[in-house]
């Protein structure tokens, strides 16, 4: 059974090149023309699990007495600011807000 | 701990879309470019790749330094920008590096 098969490959090996049965062998993809493939995409591997663990997960985000007390201080900094007068101004108050009324 | 952390967080999560719609865009980019198909079906698909969110795209994501959010500068290797490397390294706390003289 195998010696048939074998003669099939020597005959397809002399007959329509060595590229040939080497790709039906291994399963490989032939584009002799070189035309555009989709196989040059499908072939590469996938990056999505890498790239979206490139941030490591903050354990003080696990902890509601520290997420408490941080946002109290944002909160206090904030009121700091406005006591002085140096708060967030307001909508279309600001600088670039400003700029764009004015040439309107 | 962030300089600027809502672009931290807006990176992050173009990360995370990028991941979740990455094999569809692959498979609609790889059939657009494949020549044998119709046209129709060939401009069906490029339709549906604009659709894509555009905040899903691995261009879109910039690798920021993961301890002070600096978007230059920073080296891959060790999802750091080069200021905290150096402050890291001298102080020790990275493992096998030190300063090179050869």
């Amino acid at each position: 059974m195998s010696g048939v098969g074998l003669r099939r490959l020597l005959e397809t090996a002399v007959t329509q090149g060595v590229t040939e049965a080497r790709a039906r062998i291994f399963g490989h993809v032939l584009n002799p023309t070189g035309q555009r493939s989709p196989h040059k995409l499908l072939r590469k591997k996938l990056i999505g699990e890498k790239v979206s663990q490139w941030y490591p997960h903050d354990i003080t985000k696990d902890d509601p007495l520290i997420m408490a007390a941080r946002e109290q201080e944002r909160l206090s900094k904030l009121e700091m600011l406005k006591r002085r007068g140096k708060g967030p101004p307001k909508k279309g108050q600001g600088k670039g807000a400003a700029k764009r009324n004015k040439g309107k | 701990m962030w300089e600027d952390e809502p672009k931290c967080i807006k990176d992050h999560n173009r990360r995370l879309l990028a991941e979740k719609f990455e094999l569809k865009r692959n498979l609609y980019k790889a059939f657009i470019r494949d020549p044998e198909l119709p046209s129709e079906l060939r401009e069906k698909l490029t339709a549906k790749l604009s659709k894509l969110p555009r905040n899903s795209s691995f261009t879109r994501i910039r690798n920021r330094c993961v301890f002070s959010g600096r978007p230059r500068g920073v080296y891959e290797f060790f999802r750091m920008s080069r200021i905290v490397f150096r402050t890291l390294a001298n102080q020790g706390m990275l493992n096998g590096v030190k300063k090179a003289s050869w």
